[in-house]
């Protein structure tokens, strides 16, 4: 992948018209596929790396977002979404029919280092299969697995019958080698650093890592295929909570919301998106402060003060999100259209405890700098560790604290905004450090980001004319989008772009509901920054990319 | 130099019971190290179930134990009971008898330094065991016998997370026993005695007078310098942070202790508090004057342990608020730093006594 990017800065953000760019692509395009997002192009199955490459190069398509394949009575297909890190705004759908009989499908590994994991799952679930792709095995259902759970001749009755002589041992065949000198190691799936159920398999030479592999699905739910199963209205919403469950549920909940709304054209009210803001921004920063809490946790060991002290800042803002919406975790608080109530009464008691808490942040804020970035033996443990490049966290799709502290400017709530955020004063926060320290460092600066975010909305809703608070649009009982309508929507969610690809088919529930989440993405770029570092700096790099495994493997 | 010192604790048993045979004399000195072996665990008994855990939640801003008994202080029989009663797992493919051998190795070798410290005095009793002529080099020898047990563990358990552990350990050690010796050695020159009774003795004189607070001359006063470095050596000596390394749970998931459960563990634990204890009495010894303090001599025994209750403190301290350093940098503060240090501060020591002297 020696493929520099021969176009310069401008290029990127020139806007190609969707018939410039199917003469760009000449022979390649067979047909037209439009989605609600962005004009879709149809290819042979066997010109992947050509499209990709050409919208790459030329057009500054420079950021796969994800790869959503799905089955039809008639075919297979997969749908590279591609945007642009200058400008997401600017998006177009590379869509490839695989036969029905012999699914398989050019991979665009070659081009988009981030397509790996992807292709990997759309093979797992669906079964299409990806010539020319490094390492097609399933990612996220065991390898054992009979069948593809989304492919329309999936057989939920047969048993998943795998002896346990059948899974062999991975130790066996390719990790004791009496040559080598090196030490295969597991870390986890239960390993106090990992986060949740992550396994790691490590290749140790000595104490330095010679190779690591993610290697997830632990927490696999099916998280997909329940949404195609829930009507549009009422029941996926419940859903999005359980994703990035690390308090993010806001967030997440509005990937769908986005999503489903402009998938059914439906206008929210400035009110509830002045809330919906509010709320999220919360969330946000309940996440990061998560985020910060264990990763001192990481570099610190198990008593630190500092995990301790975040968690009661987190708590504190909690309480906020448990006034608001009633509960404290799996909010459930968006509707398609607005939200499911107003502001808790009495409304200024409200507004002073928000006030209250952000009021001290800033002193909070002051403390973990104290406590941890001045500190020199945390700056030894991370300054230069975890190295992630511009270039290779934009060829993984990274986004989100982890791009922007590799000094990738972008953030979906400037770049592509929603909500009320372009009506407000904040600022996108990038870090060059491309380190450890830089990921941390963008995640405390956005806290305070945030808080600037919910201050401007909690004047504005304290000065909202009684009358007009109006919090949920006129939405149908039922929703039914209009046949083979697809659309492709993604939020800033804690941990980056969280996107939604919904597919329509006339009825009330999705035919085809893919989240692209985006610590399975930021995941991808683990051996980027561990290989030939320490096993502390992989835990540190780990800890810094700040996963979630109920998003990674839904 | 000092004050001649008083009777040692077994002589004092004899003289007073006028047990003047050899059996008799055995069996004072059994009597004595049993009272001071339980001095010690009675305190790791209050340290690991209940005061790491206070001192740990006052740091995080928690409350920790306070439903069994008066400050939560019952906890202690009620942790005992259950640590004891639990399933002892051995799992497949360890080395015995050394997985067997290294968790009583640790404790003991750590009890076995306490045979030389002069703790002081309480009453009428001399709280010291022995005063070889050797002290100082002995309690350095009893502590460095901890590094085998945690390789024997390490290498033993047929885990690679404790042959992790057991790999830093020795590292970790090496880099800083040979910092902590040159160190203590500097005060050995200023004292011109191994003698523990001697070395405290030298710390009795009064070194200035300041608005009529007469402040003595303990080697921490007199050598800061000195005290510093020995103190960060002894933190890695004991392996807390930011030296806790050896364990590291969010790396190697503490390591040498990865596969020991029930009594072993709690044996693992206990050395590893007595080792705290161990350490801080060294440093007592060495740099704050052993048992001294104002008040009659008689009362020195409580000194000794605030003293000792102050570095643990300290420890627990560094463990609530300092990053753990990574083993690359750790060898490389040892080797190419306190080494260094440590050897400029010998040769300086050297010079300035023999100048003065």
């Amino acid at each position: 992948m020696s493929l520099e990017r021969p176009d310069t800065v401008d290029d990127g953000a020139v806007e190609q018209t969707p018939d410039e760019l199917e003469a760009l692509l000449g022979d390649l395009v067979v047909d037209r596929d439009d989605h609600l997002n962005a004009p879709g192009f149809v290819i042979r199955p066997d010109t992947v790396q050509e499209t990709l490459r050409t919208l790459k190069q030329q057009a500054g398509y420079d950021h796969l977002s994800v790869v959503s394949a799905q089955e039809y009575e008639n075919r297979y297909e997969s749908i590279y979404h591609l945007k642009k890190y200058d400008d997401p705004t600017q998006e177009v759908s590379v869509v490839v029919p695989a036969d029905k009989d012999d699914p398989v499908s050019e991979s665009g590994e070659p081009v988009f280092r981030t397509a790996d994991w992807h292709e990997r799952e759309a093979y797992d679930l669906i079964g299409i299969e990806y010539d020319d792709h490094p390492d097609l095995r399933r990612i996220l259902l065991p390898e054992t697995w009979q069948g593809h759970p989304l492919s329309m001749d999936y057989d939920k009755d047969r048993p998943q019958i795998a002896t346990l002589p059948e899974h062999a041992n991975p130790l066996e065949d390719h990790h004791k080698d009496a040559e080598s000198d090196t030490m295969f190691l597991n870390i986890g799936p239960h390993h106090p650093a990992t986060h949740g159920v992550l396994h790691l398999k490590t290749v140790l030479d000595g104490e330095q890592v010679a190779d690591v592999e993610p290697d997830i699905g632990y927490l696999h739910r099916s998280e997909e295929q329940m949404a195609q199963s829930g009507t549009y209205r009422h029941q996926i919403m419940p859903y999005p909570d359980r994703w990035d469950y690390i308090s993010a549920g806001l967030l997440n909940e509005w990937a769908y919301a986005r999503a489903a709304e402009d998938l059914a054209d439906i206008e929210v009210p400035e009110y509830a998106q002045v809330i919906r803001t509010m709320g999220a921004e919360m969330c946000r920063i309940a996440a990061h402060m998560l985020a910060l809490a264990t990763f001192a946790l990481d570099i610190n060991g198990d008593f630190t003060a500092t995990f301790m002290y975040a968690i009661n800042d987190r708590e504190r803002v909690q309480n906020l999100l448990e006034d608001l919406t009633g509960q404290r975790l799996m909010f459930n608080y968006f509707r398609l259209g607005g939200v499911v109530w107003d502001l808790p009464e009495p409304r200024e008691e409200f507004f002073s405890k928000t006030r209250d808490f952000l009021d001290q942040l800033p002193e909070s804020v002051e403390e973990y700098h104290n406590l941890i970035t001045s500190n020199e033996v945390f700056q030894m443990r991370t300054i230069d560790t975890g190295i992630l490049p511009p270039e290779v966290a934009k060829n993984y799709g990274a986004t989100g604290p982890v791009a922007r502290g590799s000094g990738v400017d972008y953030d979906l709530r400037r770049d592509d905004p929603y909500g009320y955020y372009d009506e407000l004063d904040w600022d996108v926060v990038t870090e060059d450090g491309c380190d450890n320290f830089s990921r941390l460092l963008v995640r405390m600066r956005e806290v305070e980001e945030s808080a600037k975010i919910i201050e401007q909305c909690v004047d504005l809703l304290e000065d909202w004319p009684e009358d007009e608070r109006n919090i949920q649009a006129n939405v149908p009982r039922t929703l039914r989008p209009d046949d083979d309508t697809e659309i492709y929507r993604a939020v800033e969610g804690a941990k980056g772009e969280l996107g939604i690809y919904i597919r329509a088919d006339g009825t009330d529930k999705p035919a085809r509901f893919k989240i692209r989440s985006p610590c399975f993405s930021n995941l991808q770029t683990l051996p980027e920054m561990a290989n030939g570092e320490y096993i502390p700096d992989v835990i540190a790099a780990l800890g810094s990319l700040d996963v979630v495994l109920g998003e990674v493997d839904r | 130099m000092g004050t001649a010192p008083a009777q040692l604790f077994p002589e004092f048993i004899v003289d007073t019971l006028g047990l003047d045979s050899v059996i008799g004399e055995v069996a004072a000195s059994l009597v004595a190290a049993f009272v001071v072996g339980n001095i010690i665990l009675a305190f790791t008994g209050v340290a690991g179930p209940w005061a790491k855990r206070k001192i740990t939640a006052a740091f995080t801003d928690r409350i920790a134990v306070d439903r069994i008994g008066p400050f939560g202080l019952l906890i202690i029989p009620a942790a005992a009971v259950q640590l004891l009663a639990k399933e002892l797992i051995i799992p497949e493919g360890v080395d015995r008898p050394s997985w067997d051998i290294a968790p009583i190795l640790l404790p003991s070798s750590a009890l076995l330094g306490f045979s030389v410290i002069p703790m002081g005095q309480l009453g009428p009793i001399n709280l010291h065991l022995a005063d070889p002529e050797v002290g100082f080099a002995l309690v350095f020898a009893f502590a460095s016998i901890a590094s085998v047990s945690l390789v024997m563990a390490g290498y033993a358990s047929n885990n690679k997370y404790s042959l992790l552990g057991g790999l830093r350990a020795v590292a970790q050690n090496l880099a800083y026993e040979i910092p902590l010796i040159v160190t203590a050695m500097s005060v050995v020159i200023f004292s011109g005695t191994l003698q523990m009774s001697g070395v405290v003795g030298a710390q009795t004189e009064t070194l200035v007078t300041i608005g009529g607070i007469a402040i003595p001359s303990w080697y921490a006063f007199v050598n800061p310098f000195a005290f510093v470095l020995f103190l960060t050596a002894n933190m890695a000596e004991i392996g807390r942070n930011p030296f806790d390394i050896p364990e590291a749970p969010t790396e190697i998931v503490a390591g040498y202790q990865t596969e020991y459960s029930s009594a072993y563990f709690v044996l693992f634990y206990l050395g590893e508090f007595v080792h705290i204890f161990l350490g801080g009495a060294i440093l007592a010894v060495t740099f704050l004057g052993g048992a001294s303090g104002p008040g009659p001599e008689s009362i020195g025994f409580i000194w000794f342990v605030v003293k000792i209750w102050g570095f643990f403190l300290f420890t627990q301290w560094a463990r609530a608020a300092l990053p753990r350093v990574r083993i690359d940098q750790l060898i490389e503060i040892g080797w190419k730093g306190m080494l260094v240090l440590s050897f400029a501060n010998l040769v300086l020591t050297a010079v300035i006594v023999g100048v003065i002297a």
